[in-house]
């Protein structure tokens, strides 16, 4: 468990500054096991910060949102750093945002927690279903502590974490100006099981298993809302001269959209499981991203958000790259 | 008109019964998710659930609908297209969601009637399904409203243990009924005595409340006010609450075509998009999410209300459940109701 | 097979300075292949965007062909490496959707070679002619 005062008191330090916007972080929510993202910009606030396993988000998403709006005559561009805390896989999306110069190393202050696992909120409301006031939650080594107006429960994170915990390879957030809490050792690798046994059904069954995925989808683009690494100042999906894909919705359409997504993504994504969660109609996006992931690290050696420096995936090339299908 | 009761297993023969002079839509469960569709066997409904994902607007009015045909060519065609007179039946709908149809008919039906939601509108007979078990984020009888509520649907089915409480409104729901006649029972005072059990437990399971007094008044002093900053600041646009919401109604006009043929279709848009208010010229009057997040709140708590003299709002709660950053409709009038004016 | 009558549309995407110019020369040399492609004439592969590759897909095309210059040949000098990356990252998400991946092929193709550009052609149209209508995510245009 992350030591909250002195989450508080390095963040007090921050706020404070002058060249600091503000910073962003978590705080309780409204109902249930909600946490929802806080903009702390003084004390007050930022004794409402809290750090615990329900606190999902990837807030990599706001310094993006951020918006430019027109200035008055005289006025001034507001350029004060956004503070952020992070934890392993929110670090993986700045640095693959840095990498493509989307933002500036030092437009940034973040605040890294190296983290142990996140609850999985499908699970957990499955578990403790209809809570009406907000529940606290603690860890300790192996179990959730979940403490609901009924009492304590002990749930043992092997059944509750989150997926993408399971094989978190980086649990340490691998860009950080203050850390929080001592570094965790992990020897987890990525589990592509999934996403290779898939890949050997019949053609046929894949596409009928996707086929009845996209047909749910409402195109309400919250998958691309939520992700901090899209963040394209007009979607190609919402242009219209050319349009690339119809606002009407059906399966090829829905099919079109979530090609480009998942390409658009190819080399990009962390795996932060944002999209997915926040899926109104609960498709499996994780299960796309997590394909191409495999596929680019097996094919061009390249993972995404590990090092800023690096030039990104589909704007390099290797003379020797695979061409085992070209004619 | 006498309330009446229907035993659980004649259920399906109810609907068989009533399929040949109606098309059934009711909610079917697709991987876990509740949707409302056609439905061509009994056996697809699916009534085990809090509410459904999409909410039943979009049976009415149809996320993509086609307006009108045309042929491309030097002299152009135009084929309307033909409005089934089809008689439809939506079984199992929420007492919230019948009441947003109420709300969505003040646009689509008042003025100027839009004939692709008001033919259907006029067609189609509600069947509802009282709420037995409402959800966390449920707040239907702060709206007005409440989970037994037969006031909005033309029938009302309540689960009352072995069999369902039927309660009829109109002479709609009259005739479908007497389509099955014999399938129903009168209600005992025993059953009737089940019914208001019901009511009160789902009633009282009922937590959530929003304080709708003075709410209109307040919003037209607090415009500028910093709140709006604040609350949007973590809003991400995406559009969920638009999309999930009953009885919110922003569409967007496309026409899409061949070489030779094609048509112009209405599709569901949303105002959180920053392109919703993007003027030809470039401008755009709601750059910021702080403008749009606001501009939602106004259509629903102040604007509606100020046209209509209703809340377009129906307690059901979705845009709770669904938001992905937890931002919540009842904290957002609790801020305003307390915040300095 | 399903359809005898079944002739594939395959659209070829070729860059300006070498593919185009090796199926100019295959007319000009009048070496026959398949009327079945149609092709669209692009200043490098690299310009495809992997949307055009879908949106063919979409309106009828059951096969598309990215014809560039051969690596080390660009006119451009880089624009066929990224076109091979990106293909070869699309063809690997088709076919996990379950779309089959050898609708969409790629070829190098230089000004010279007329007669292999027929040949690709004749390939290309059999493969797609085997693999039947393109039917997933074809646009219905039936409102």
């Amino acid at each position: 468990m992350v030591d909250q005062n002195k989450l508080r008191e390095e963040i007090n330090k921050i706020v404070a500054r002058d060249n600091v916007k503000y910073v962003i972080g978590w705080e309780k929510g409204t109902y249930g096991f909600q946490v929802t993202p806080l903009f702390a910009t003084c004390s007050e606030d930022v004794d409402k910060l809290i750090f615990n396993p329900l606190c999902i988000h990837n807030l990599a998403v706001f310094p993006m949102l951020e918006e430019k709006l027109p200035l008055r005559n005289g006025a001034k561009e507001d350029t004060r750093k956004i503070g952020l805390i992070v934890k392993g896989c929110d670090s993986r999306a700045i640095v693959q945002i840095i990498q493509e110069k989307g933002l500036d190393r030092d437009d940034l202050v973040i605040i890294g927690i190296p983290c142990t696992g996140v609850i999985d909120p499908k699970k957990i409301n499955e578990r403790f279903p209809n809570q009406t006031k907000t529940v606290d939650v603690e860890e300790d080594e192996k179990n959730f502590i979940i403490k609901t107006d009924e009492g304590e429960h002990k749930v043992p994170k092997e059944k509750f974490i989150m997926n993408k915990c399971k094989s978190c390879e980086f649990p340490n957030p691998i860009i950080y100006d203050v850390l929080i809490g001592k570094e965790i050792k992990s020897a987890k690798k990525p589990d592509y099981k999934e996403t290779t046994s898939f890949e050997k059904k019949k053609l046929e069954d894949k596409w009928d298993y996707w086929e009845k995925q996209f047909e749910r989808c409402i195109r309400c683009y919250a998958c691309r809302d939520v992700c901090p690494l899209c963040y394209c100042n007009e979607c190609m999906v919402d242009q219209l001269n050319p349009q690339w894909v119809r606002r009407s919705v059906n399966v090829s359409e829905n099919t079109a959209w979530n090609i480009m997504r998942a390409f658009h993504l190819a080399g990009r994504c962390v795996d932060c499981g944002e999209c997915e969660r926040a899926c109104p109609a609960g498709i499996p996006l994780t299960e796309l991203n997590k394909k191409l992931e495999k596929d680019v690290l097996e094919l061009f050696d390249y993972k995404p958000g590990i090092n800023a420096e690096e030039k990104p995936l589909l704007s390099m090339f290797k003379p020797d790259d695979p061409e085992d299908f070209i004619l | 008109m006498e309330d009446l009761t229907l035993p659980k297993n004649k259920l399906t023969g109810f609907i068989k019964k009533i399929q040949s002079d109606y098309t059934i839509f009711a909610p079917t469960s697709n991987d876990g998710i509740i949707l409302y569709k056609q439905i061509k066997s009994p056996s697809e409904i699916y009534l085990d659930f809090v509410n459904s994902n999409v909410p039943p607007k979009s049976l009415l009015f149809k996320q993509t609908e086609t307006l009108f045909k045309f042929k491309k060519g030097v002299k152009a065609e135009i084929n309307p297209i033909d409005f089934p007179n089809s008689k439809n039946v939506i079984f199992g709908i929420r007492p919230c969601d019948a009441k947003s149809f109420f709300i969505l008919d003040h646009v689509f039906r008042d003025d100027s009637i839009d004939p692709y939601y008001a033919t259907k509108r006029k067609n189609t007979t509600l069947i509802g399904l009282s709420c037995t078990q409402p959800g966390v984020n449920c707040f239907c009888t702060s709206m007005d409203g409440g989970p037994t509520n037969p006031d909005d649907v033309d029938i009302l089915f309540t689960d009352i243990g072995g069999k369902y409480f039927v309660e009829i409104s109109n002479e709609k729901g009259k005739n479908l009924i007497n389509k099955a006649k014999n399938l129903f029972s009168k209600a005992t005072t025993n059953d009737k005595k089940k019914k208001q059990q019901v009511e009160k437990k789902s009633n009282d399971l009922i937590t959530r409340n929003m304080k709708t007094k003075g709410v209109k008044e307040k919003l037209d002093k607090i415009f500028e006010n910093e709140i709006w900053k604040k609350i949007s600041l973590k809003c991400l646009s995406c559009g969920i609450c638009t999309y999930q919401c009953p009885t919110c109604h922003c569409f967007d006009i496309q026409d899409e075509s061949t070489l030779t043929d094609g048509a112009r279709i209405r599709v569901w848009d949303t105002c959180m998009n920053p392109e919703y208010t993007l003027h030809a010229s470039g401008h755009n009057p709601r750059p910021a999410r702080m403008n749009r997040t606001r501009n939602r709140v106004y259509h629903k708590f102040n604007y509606y209300p100020k046209n209509y003299n209703v809340i377009a709002c129906v307690g059901c709660g979705r845009c709770i459940n669904d938001c992905p950053v937890n931002i919540d409709i009842i904290d957002i009038i609790d801020q305003v109701k307390e915040v300095k004016a | 097979m399903k359809n005898d009558n079944f002739e594939p549309n395959i659209v070829a995407f070729l860059c300006n300075w070498c593919s185009y110019a090796g199926a100019d020369l295959a007319g000009t040399s009048r070496i026959e292949y398949p009327p079945n492609v149609k092709i669209i004439r692009v200043m490098c592969s690299g310009r495809v965007n992997p949307m055009f590759v879908v949106n063919a897909l979409q309106e009828g095309a059951d096969g598309v062909l990215i014809g560039g210059c051969h690596p080390g040949e660009c006119h451009y000098v880089q624009g066929n490496y990224f076109a091979r990356r990106r293909m070869t990252v699309l063809k690997k998400l088709l076919d996990y959707l379950g779309i089959d991946e050898r609708r969409v092929r790629m070829t190098w193709i230089s000004a010279a070679e007329g007669k292999k550009f027929a040949d690709v052609i004749k390939g290309v149209t059999e493969d797609v002619r085997n693999l039947g209508p393109m039917k997933q995510i074809r646009r219905t245009n039936s409102w």
